[in-house]
């Protein structure tokens, strides 16, 4: 990340480093790979006593930032978790807090917030079919006497299976307004279900609800008027994901550079040879502009710009093409090493493309973009 | 230096307002530079160059030419701060536009002297660069080396107190609107390639100088090509020590990819209206609802936000740790790769209306062009490959290419590359 860091928040990053270094290096990803859960809870926890849940909550609720700015002090946690791709519900988590910290009410905030910044409580947001398109649809909500009725199926819910809590984005039952509600797992007609995949340092659910019973006290901000909050939390979720896309590049770019460096062929270091300087020079490229378009993300998200969702769609559809293809290139690079269940390689790439398709893919972003700027017939309702 | 004017910015920038309204027309509301630069279909004329010629003369006489320059090169010795004044000021005014003349002669030609040249050459060249009186092209490529700059094959050979050259010069950009030719040539063929070049400005009407224009795939003319039989030019018209134009080469050549140290934009950039060029290219086949088009008209919008974004953290890169042509690179390469990619965008948009129309200043022509036009910043200067070489050897460390001829005398390497047969 580009954005110059505070010393408190540079301090911040190499504590993050170094907590993510002991307590979850690759050895310990890559024990956790075949496990139901791919995190450990209690390395949660502490990573909660080290502030990572507590950024966007109010400090009344045990909550805090070190610059005053939680997106940009999520970015640095986010990057460094890329690095080292780390599991666990961090961007899953703080969605949730982010969107009960902005638009909860007092009750829901007493209730949910402290937990969820200490990581007694993680959460995760549901909100779009298994394909991942982040729009409200697959869950509807009827009114009905004191509350409201959820029906159906959120897929591709991050860490579902863990999570004691969802945000849940609902259709309305008629009408085609928005709601969202704060549900806890054990609600009677909530069930979990866990879903194979292709990351092995994440797990995704579908939550189902089945004529799940929920009260008017569960509303998160303005029943049927709530689209504009889901455009922010997905701005905040876009650009934490896209944070930990751009610390994976980062870092697998340079276990590429180094190997390119090391390993001989034809009588020298095959990072000698044009025809992998030349890809690993676009890789670095790659990287570079998305590491740019991720600063121009936070920065405009943070600062709460007129452009902020414009400029993370183009930065989120720019960098999940560029995450995955900078993926392939150091595949390539590394030759049949990388192709091994051993090397690390497999990890970043599962991850990166896992990336491309969570909180909007490219496509999805680049029609967002359309649809901000009003093109085309239907243009005047975006 | 003689810095004698103690002068505020604020004094200087008040001189400047009061003279620019004096003496120069304001632009037109909404014009564009009338003189701009590779856009095929426009032919610029000696005429339009020779117009600006006294109104730069007239800039050079009350004070505002060279304004970071040394006083004793005719410039103003004043600070960056009284330039930046001065275009400040100057922003709403038609004030000279030699177009690519202009940024070959002030920004790469006269850096490369202030850099290198005697105090008696910059003494005689700076003030009539200043003035109008001389602009400069570059007489660097030649047929047979443009990524190998090193290794030029033009000769110039000692005959007392002067030179005389023999060979050719290509790709040099408005050579045919220029007044003399920044010229790189071989002094010493029995030593390696990089340690037996000099330069030399050559008059590019000097006798024995024959210069023919280059038509372009866009329709435009903005290359030259020279050749040079017995062309004598005096040792006082040398830059730089004999033998030692390597030296001068790396200076060149940072000022050549803008890699020289700029302040970053203090706000971020914003992404602006939706690419208007696409989106016009796609309402005018009437393709805006098309999901297609819409994917294309975002990914070409989003490479001119990204473009800009890069750039600044460039900038910011080399704010802090200097000027570098490797860092430079990655601003280069995006150009290189990013044009080509909207060009193709464009086109695809177009489809059949890009390659035949009706109306020649219409969206399908327009098209079109900028599809020609798409390939010019992947090659001139430097191409895609050799910015991804800087890249990967300067930044990311990597080793170089073994090479065969760095150690070699150069009349050697020639020799041996004409027997290649692969072996070492």
């Amino acid at each position: 990340m580009d954005l110059d860091l505070s010393d408190d928040q540079e301090l911040f990053r190499e504590t993050t480093a170094r907590f993510i270094d002991a307590r979850c290096p690759l050895p310990e990803v890559r024990r956790l790979a075949d496990q139901a859960v791919a995190h450990d809870p209690a390395v949660i926890r502490d990573a909660g006593e080290l502030g990572w849940f507590a950024l966007f909550v109010p400090e009344e609720f045990g909550g805090g930032t070190v610059s005053g700015s939680p997106l940009r002090d999520a970015v640095i946690v986010a990057e460094e978790r890329g690095r080292f791709v780390q599991p666990g519900p961090f961007v899953a988590t703080n969605v949730v807090a982010y969107a009960l910290a902005e638009r909860g009410t007092r009750e829901q905030q007493e209730r949910y917030l402290p937990a969820l910044a200490s990581a007694e409580l993680t959460g995760s947001w549901a909100i779009s079919n298994r394909r991942g398109i982040p729009e409200a649809g697959a869950v509807r909500a009827s009114a009905r006497e004191g509350g409201f009725v959820l029906e159906g199926t959120a897929g591709l819910v991050s860490e579902g299976g863990a999570a004691g809590v969802f945000l849940v984005t609902a259709a309305d039952g008629e009408g085609a307004g928005v709601t969202q509600f704060v549900v806890p797992r054990d609600a009677a007609g909530v069930d979990v279900v866990p879903l194979g995949g292709l990351d092995l340092t994440r797990r995704f659910v579908d939550v189902r609800f089945d004529g799940v019973g929920v009260g008017a006290d569960t509303v998160v901000g303005t029943a049927g008027g709530a689209q504009p909050d889901v455009e922010r939390q997905l701005d905040v979720a876009a650009t934490l994901n896209l944070a930990e896309s751009v610390g994976a590049m980062r870092r697998l770019v340079e276990i590429t550079v180094d190997y390119a460096k090391a390993r001989t062929a034809f009588g020298r270091p095959i990072g000698s040879f044009q025809a992998l300087k030349h890809i690993l020079a676009d890789a670095s490229l790659w990287t570079e502009l998305s590491t740019a378009a991720l600063d121009a993300a936070t920065e405009a998200v943070a600062d709460g710009r007129p452009t902020a969702s414009e400029i993370v769609s183009i930065a989120k559809a720019y960098a999940g093409d560029a995450g995955a293809n900078v993926a392939q290139m150091c595949l390539q690079a590394h030759g049949g090493i990388g192709f091994t269940w051993e090397h690390d390689l497999h990890f970043y790439l599962r991850r990166l493309e896992a990336d491309r398709a969570l909180y909007g893919d490219p496509v999805w972003h680049r029609e967002r973009i359309c649809r901000i700027h009003g093109l085309g017939a239907h243009g005047g309702n975006a | 230096m003689t810095t004698t004017s103690t002068i505020s910015v604020e004094e200087f920038r008040a001189r400047a307002r009061a003279w620019l309204s004096d003496h120069v027309e304001r632009k037109p509301p909404g014009a564009v530079a009338a003189i701009t630069s590779l856009r095929g279909m426009h032919e610029f004329t000696k005429e339009q160059i020779d117009a600006e010629r006294p109104k730069q003369k007239r800039l050079f006489e009350a004070g505002f030419a060279g304004i970071t320059w040394p006083v004793e090169f005719g410039g103003q010795g004043l600070s960056v701060a009284h330039e930046r004044a001065f275009i400040e000021e100057g922003a709403p005014y038609a004030l000279p536009n030699f177009g690519i003349a202009g940024g070959t002669t002030f920004g790469v030609c006269a850096q490369v002297m202030l850099a290198h040249a005697s105090d008696d050459f910059n003494r005689r060249h700076l003030p009539r660069m200043l003035a109008g009186d001389e602009l400069w092209c570059q007489f660097f490529s030649e047929p047979v080396a443009g990524s190998d700059l090193a290794g030029v094959q033009t000769r110039a050979t000692r005959d007392g107190d002067m030179w005389v050259l023999n060979g050719a010069k290509v790709w040099s950009s408005w050579a045919h609107l220029a007044d003399v030719g920044l010229c790189l040539a071989r002094t010493n063929w029995s030593v390696p390639k990089h340690r037996g070049l000099t330069w030399f400005g050559v008059p590019v009407h000097a006798e024995g100088v024959d210069l023919r224009v280059i038509r372009q795939i866009n329709g435009g003319a903005d290359f030259c090509e020279e050749f040079f039989d017995d062309v004598v030019i005096p040792d006082d018209e040398r830059i730089g020590d004999v033998d030692q134009g390597w030296t001068v080469a790396r200076t060149m050549l940072v000022f050549e990819r803008g890699g020289s140290a700029v302040a970053p934009p203090k706000t971020p950039p914003d992404p602006g209206p939706l690419a208007p060029d696409l989106v016009a290219i796609a309402e005018a086949a009437g393709r805006a609802d098309d999901p297609g088009a819409r994917q294309l008209v975002a990914r070409g919008h989003s490479l001119d936000f990204l473009r800009r974004v890069l750039d600044r953290r460039l900038a910011k890169s080399m704010s802090r740790s200097g000027g570098d042509a490797g860092v430079a690179a990655y601003g280069k390469l995006t150009h290189g790769t990013f044009d080509s990619e909207r060009a193709l965008i464009g086109m695809e948009l177009a489809q059949g209306e890009g390659i035949a129309w009706d109306e020649p200043e219409g969206t399908g022509a327009s098209a079109a062009l900028t599809f020609l036009n798409g390939r010019i910043n992947s090659i001139a200067g430097g191409s895609d490959q050799m910015q991804r070489n800087g890249i990967s050897e300067q930044v990311l460390g990597l080793p170089r290419e073994p090479s065969w001829d760095r150690d070699k005398p150069f009349d050697q390497v020639l020799r041996d590359a004409q027997n290649w047969d692969g072996r070492v």
